[in-house]
């Protein structure tokens, strides 16, 4: 779920890059213009070597975002006749605001977001900090910690799907057995459980993705600095809180950022766990989508759908770039 | 400021000896540099005197506290590390501030402490700044700043301008020496550039292997090392050392190369030699106690130019002397050729004998 999804934000920003520094350049006077068409024209060796790269992009990126704007202005028949589609304006996107469910699937990717992001990183921060220091079974603590990350998230889906069930699940045999309750609870089939049952899912297959890159990131807090505080008298919190933290900062906003982004796409585990129900309880933006498209064929709605997913979704990768280039600007000083 | 004392200092990881016996006192005011090759403890005994490891036996005093189990912030000293250390997330007035905050000092006096050491230091116009936007010079004056703002017993300093490029070096390294001055600073301050020490310290501390080698002044060090490693350790060039055999017949005492030439040694150098556990002998001498001739002469013995290397106000010239280089100073006037065959002269009341198996300097 996270590789596909990074891959996907590496190619889709550096245009976004591009973008701003053309339009700083427009604001110029015209002799500045000029100078910058003759620069393009001495490097144009540059431009045909990417540009294989740039038809590629046109073709798998460009086009198909282009295509699913366009359908969002029309209204589509059911079943794949697109040559029957009629112009309707903002029309889906009046629908769209105007249902329930949107603002329902909404208020469950908000929380869905925010709770897996937020729990997933405080969760990987900690047991980073823990398997830093060096003692005995470290290493195979940081190899079952990652087991969740690397293996597949649909056989993870169903694995939990079963732990989860409401008759033969593992967790309601236990809590049973302890007499904890009478029944097995319904974590899944429960309107009231259902998001937080599949969060908890979530952060299990996320926190490892955390976990790895503040592992990294401890690794270049320079141990001088740890020294020269602990003379000066900072206690291990006041170390980390004045040292540490502060050095983590770029790992840490791009990390949450990654994670926030990968989570707001997320769609394996609700869609396999559950398919957005009990009714609607636990769709969250993409699972709707892909039921509004690919189940009842209400391409023009969800199309409408994407677009807004779209803009939030830039807007995120707008702030990752922002982080990553401060990053880079801290570094020479550093 | 105070004394620091240590006493049969061991660190051991494992097996191995970190820091083994080391004893030494450092007084008031003194300024001493601990020096040696990489790995032969002068770190670690810093940071067994600043208490960021444990120590395995022996006794460290700071004053008149033994401070063996103390933390490091307890032992009442300051440390300037390599690189400086500074917090880049800090001002250079909250950098400089640290120490005082993580002992709850009153912001006042935090902040009247802060600024008179900025205007010791002369980085008052620069305490808004953050560490990245400060010179290299500026960086090391605000690590003083953090470190005396403290008023501590003693200033530990590891390496601080081994990062440093070599221009850069030469400057900071009279500023720290202005600094001991002004400050009247007990300073233990580890390198492994004895020119550093030399230049800058009361006593060096030469370190190999984990044990002290000898702790004596500058000058002594350079005059009379004890033993072989400190001779090689020490001076630039370094000491041309050329092992011999002892012969004596007649009441007259030689040494012998394995090429057969032979230098009789003076009547103090011939009772020093009197002293070795067997015949092997080892020659020391400094670049300028020894003489190049154009002809054979009294007492000389025959080599070849290797390189010769003018510097301006000297000329370094290395020589092959029975499979050894040795490194003579010529004036720059002097006229010598690579591969071009003279004659060696040595120095008797320069001259230094080592001990061909103790490697110890052999004494009359």
């Amino acid at each position: 779920m996270l590789p596909s999804y990074i891959a996907h934000q590496d190619r889709g920003l550096p245009t976004m890059t591009i973008v701003t520094g053309e339009a700083s350049q427009v604001r110029q006077p015209r002799t500045t213009r000029l100078d910058l068409l003759r620069q393009t024209w001495s490097s144009r060796a540059d431009y045909l070597y990417v540009l294989p790269a740039i038809v590629v992009m046109l073709v798998v990126i460009a086009y198909p975002i282009y295509y699913t704007v366009e359908l969002s202005l029309f209204k589509t028949p059911p079943g794949l006749q697109l040559k029957d589609k009629s112009f309707i304006g903002l029309n889906n996107y009046t629908t769209i605001l105007m249902s329930n469910v949107f603002w329902r699937v909404t208020l469950n990717t908000v929380i869905w977001t925010l709770a897996s992001t937020i729990i997933a990183f405080v969760l990987g921060f900690a047991l980073a900090l823990a398997l830093h220091r060096e003692f005995f079974g470290r290493g195979m603590l940081r190899a079952i910690f990652i087991i969740p990350w690397v293996i597949s998230a649909v056989a993870a889906s169903y694995i939990w799907k079963w732990i989860y069930h409401s008759d033969f699940g593992i967790i309601g045999v236990v809590l049973v057995q302890l007499g904890l309750v009478d029944r097995p609870p319904n974590f899944i089939d429960s309107v009231s459980t259902v998001l937080a049952s599949l969060i908890v899912v979530n952060i299990w297959r996320e926190f490892p993705f955390a976990m790895i890159m503040m592992m990294a990131g401890l690794q270049t807090v320079p141990e001088q600095l740890l020294r020269a505080a602990q003379v000066d008298g900072a206690s291990a919190w006041q170390r980390f809180w004045h040292v540490t933290f502060p050095h983590l900062r770029g790992v840490s906003t791009v990390t949450v950022l990654l994670l926030a982004v990968a989570n707001f796409n997320s769609f394996i585990i609700p869609w396999i766990m559950t398919g957005g129900g009990p009714s609607n309880a636990s769709h969250i933006w993409i699972t709707h989508i892909y039921e509004l498209a690919f189940g009842r064929q209400r391409w023009g709605v969800a199309s409408a759908y994407s677009v807004l997913l779209f803009v939030i979704l830039m807007t995120l990768g707008y702030f990752y770039v922002r982080a990553l280039s401060q990053g880079d600007q801290r570094e020479p000083g550093a | 400021m105070a004394h620091v004392i240590l006493k049969d200092l061991v660190k051991t990881y494992g097996p191995v000896y970190a820091v083994r016996d080391v004893s030494l006192t450092v007084n008031d005011g003194e300024f001493v540099a601990l020096v040696g090759p990489s790995g032969c403890g002068k770190t670690t005994t810093l940071n067994l005197v600043a208490g960021l490891i444990p120590i395995t036996s022996g006794d460290i005093t700071i004053g008149e506290r033994v401070v063996n189990d103390l933390d490091p912030k307890d032992r009442d000293i300051a440390m300037v590390f390599q690189n400086y250390a500074l917090y880049p997330n800090k001002t250079v007035y909250n950098n400089v501030a640290f120490p005082l905050q993580m002992r709850r000092m009153s912001s006042s006096m935090i902040d009247q402490k802060v600024r008179d050491a900025a205007r010791m230091l002369d980085i008052s116009h620069l305490l808004e700044r953050r560490p990245r936007e400060l010179s290299g010079g500026q960086q090391q004056r605000v690590a003083l700043g953090r470190a005396l703002v403290r008023d501590p017993a003693v200033f530990l300093m590891d390496e601080p301008l081994s990062n440093l490029d070599a221009k850069l070096r030469v400057q900071m390294r009279s500023e720290i020496k202005r600094f001991h001055q002004d400050f009247d600073a007990t300073i233990i301050y580890v390198t492994h550039d004895q020119l550093e020490a030399v230049t800058m310290a009361d006593k060096m501390a030469v370190m190999n292997g984990g044990y002290l080698q000898q702790y004596d002044t500058p000058a002594q060090v350079f005059a009379n090392p004890v033993n072989l490693f400190v001779a090689s350790f020490v001076g630039s060039p370094a000491m041309s050392l050329i092992p011999l055999e002892v012969t004596t017949a007649g009441g007259r005492t030689i040494l012998t190369s394995a090429e057969k030439w032979t230098i009789e040694l003076s009547d103090q150098n011939a009772r020093k030699v009197q002293g070795a556990t067997s015949r092997k002998v080892v020659l020391g001498a400094r670049h300028s106690a020894i003489r190049l001739h154009k002809s054979q002469v009294a007492g000389s013995v025959p080599a070849k130019v290797y390189t010769v290397e003018p510097t301006g106000d000297v000329t370094f010239v290395q020589v092959f002397l029975s499979g050894t280089v040795v490194n003579i100073s010529l004036p720059p006037t002097f006229d010598v050729e690579p591969d071009e065959q003279i004659w060696l002269a040595f120095d008797q009341n320069r001259m230094h004998l080592f001990d061909g198996e103790t490697e110890l300097a052999l004494q009359a």
